[in-house]
């Protein structure tokens, strides 16, 4: 009996073990890969408060963050049944590009933290992992939960953005404060004329662009849950080659 | 039996106590000895590059740039290579020679590297990713001019990435040379959570062409950013690197306590 209990302690340890060490690489990985591939795809809408606007940003930032919560929730909830990786991975997101800001942009580069703030996206995240849980059904998951994801990213940041969007005149021009903040703060290395902002076309409906946008958001999201599933669960299969 | 050096130790072991003494090795000390020395690493660079970036960095033409960035760049460059070809011909020495003949004690000790392994590679990632890339954006919007080297270039694709490559590769190596599921064949997952990210290094060679004679701002998120994007993605990858461990740790597991 004491011997069996020792064989037990001892499984017990050993798994614990692989737990506590691969919840260290997780971090480091998913941490890492998020803010790289968010940095390089849509970097610049994150990195600067005069890029928040009511046309690029609640598509861009928000459909491309998708791409590594829902890839990792395929071997969490195939594999573990674990419903929190949406929230894990945006929570983990969320503290390190606080971290990357304060130390790239505030510290080294000089920009006010005011100007250089990322986007909320952790109450996204807990709604697609409550629909998981609630539902049960990746489609359903995809369909509601990813929607959702997309549809929310303005009201969720509406908080930080609001005293950015009020309007001022500035030398006889109207401006929002938070492009007045752009043209304080020169960089040099992203002139106004390459600055991605509230670009359309004479007929653009005047006052629903946000609501335009995110319904579009949404849609888009809900494809790229699906992708992106489908990719983390072809790379979760445990495949081999005999040479590469 | 096996016949590389953790397999002695295990037998030392065992003979002298195997219910006192656990039957698989695990080298916690080992395991923070290499975050916390890539993490200090990293930050002494960082600390410099606070110092000297701005202050005798931001003109490779400069005489105070060839002392203070290039001697650091060439030293970097050597460094990184002599490393990479010692991980690889030490691993390779010291492979499993007789792969059907290593114990379940034995191999799960050997996952136990194996993550250790995985953790300074995929620290590494993280060091790359979000601080150095971001430091590298940070850089380009205060500049007036961009010069062949910059202090964030000599950061990001001579120190961090070559660091990559090298945890990467160690990786990858430790993996095919003492654990017999990966002896004869490559596991898929694992290839591509390594080969992408590796592959950021020669994406950095279309990156500078393109920015010298197509694209000369510095929008992160143009297109030309965006052969990064999609190798940085193949770090996907290691959640299939993750289950195959978490089951076939949990075999051994049952195996080793049986046993013990």
């Amino acid at each position: 009996m004491a011997a069996s209990q020792d064989r037990l302690r001892l499984a017990r340890y050993y798994e614990r073990t692989v737990d506590v060490m691969l919840l260290t690489l997780i971090i480091f990985a998913v941490a890492g890969a998020t803010i790289f591939v968010m940095s390089v795809t849509i970097g610049d809408w994150e990195f600067w408060a005069d890029w928040k606007d009511r046309r690029y940003w609640p598509l861009a930032p928000v459909a491309a963050l998708l791409v590594f919560p829902a890839g990792i929730s395929a071997a969490f909830w195939q594999r573990f049944r674990l419903p929190i990786s949406c929230t894990a991975v945006v929570l983990l997101y969320t503290v390190f590009r606080w971290v990357s800001s304060y130390i790239n942009f505030h510290l080294f580069g000089g920009y006010p933290m005011s100007f250089v703030w990322p986007s909320v996206f952790i109450p996204l995240a807990i709604v697609i992992d409550c629909s998981l849980v609630i539902t049960r059904s990746v489609f359903l998951t995809g369909l509601g939960g990813a929607f959702l994801w997309g549809l929310l990213v303005y009201p969720a940041n509406w908080p930080l953005l609001a005293a950015f969007h009020e309007p001022l005149t500035y030398n006889g021009e109207m401006l929002t404060t938070a492009d007045l903040m752009g043209f304080q703060y020169i960089r040099t290395g992203l002139p106004e004329y390459v600055r991605v902002v509230e670009r359309s076309v004479l007929r653009t409906f005047g006052d629903a662009v946000t609501p335009l946008t995110a319904v579009f958001a949404g849609f888009v999201c809900t494809l790229v849950f699906y992708v992106s599933w489908i990719a983390g669960s072809l790379l979760n299969n445990q495949a081999w080659v005999k040479k590469v | 039996m096996s016949t590389t050096a953790d397999t002695l130790v295990l037998e030392k072991e065992s003979s002298v106590d195997a219910r006192a003494t656990r039957p698989v090795k695990i080298n916690w000390g080992a395991f923070f000895k290499v975050i916390i020395g890539i993490s200090l690493g990293y930050l002494a660079f960082r600390v410099y590059m606070q110092k000297y970036a701005f202050s005798v960095g931001l003109d490779s033409f400069e005489p105070e740039f060839a002392i203070y960035w290039m001697r650091l760049f060439y030293a970097q460059i050597v460094v990184a290579a002599l490393t990479l070809i010692g991980v690889v011909v030490y691993l390779w020495q010291t492979r499993e020679r007789s792969p059907t003949t290593v114990t379940a004690e034995v191999e799960l000790s050997r996952y136990f590297k194996w993550i250790t392994w995985l953790a300074a590679y995929t620290l590494v990632v993280f060091i790359t990713g979000a601080l150095g890339a971001e430091s590298d954006a940070a850089w380009h919007q205060v500049v007036i001019r961009d010069t062949d080297f910059t202090p964030t270039h000599i950061e990001l694709f001579y120190f961090c990435i070559p660091a990559l490559i090298i945890t990467g590769v160690g990786s990858f190596l430790y993996a095919k040379t003492r654990l017999p599921m990966h002896n004869d064949k490559v596991f898929v997952a694992l290839g591509v959570a390594i080969g992408g990210p590796i592959l950021i290094m020669p994406n950095v060679g279309y990156n500078e062409w393109g920015h010298t004679f197509f694209y000369a701002e510095e929008v992160f998120n143009a297109s030309i950013h965006w052969g990064f994007s999609g190798l940085g993605l193949a770090l996907l990858g290691l959640g299939g690197v993750i289950v195959h461990i978490v089951h076939r740790t949990t075999q051994l597991i049952d195996v080793v306590s049986a046993r013990a």
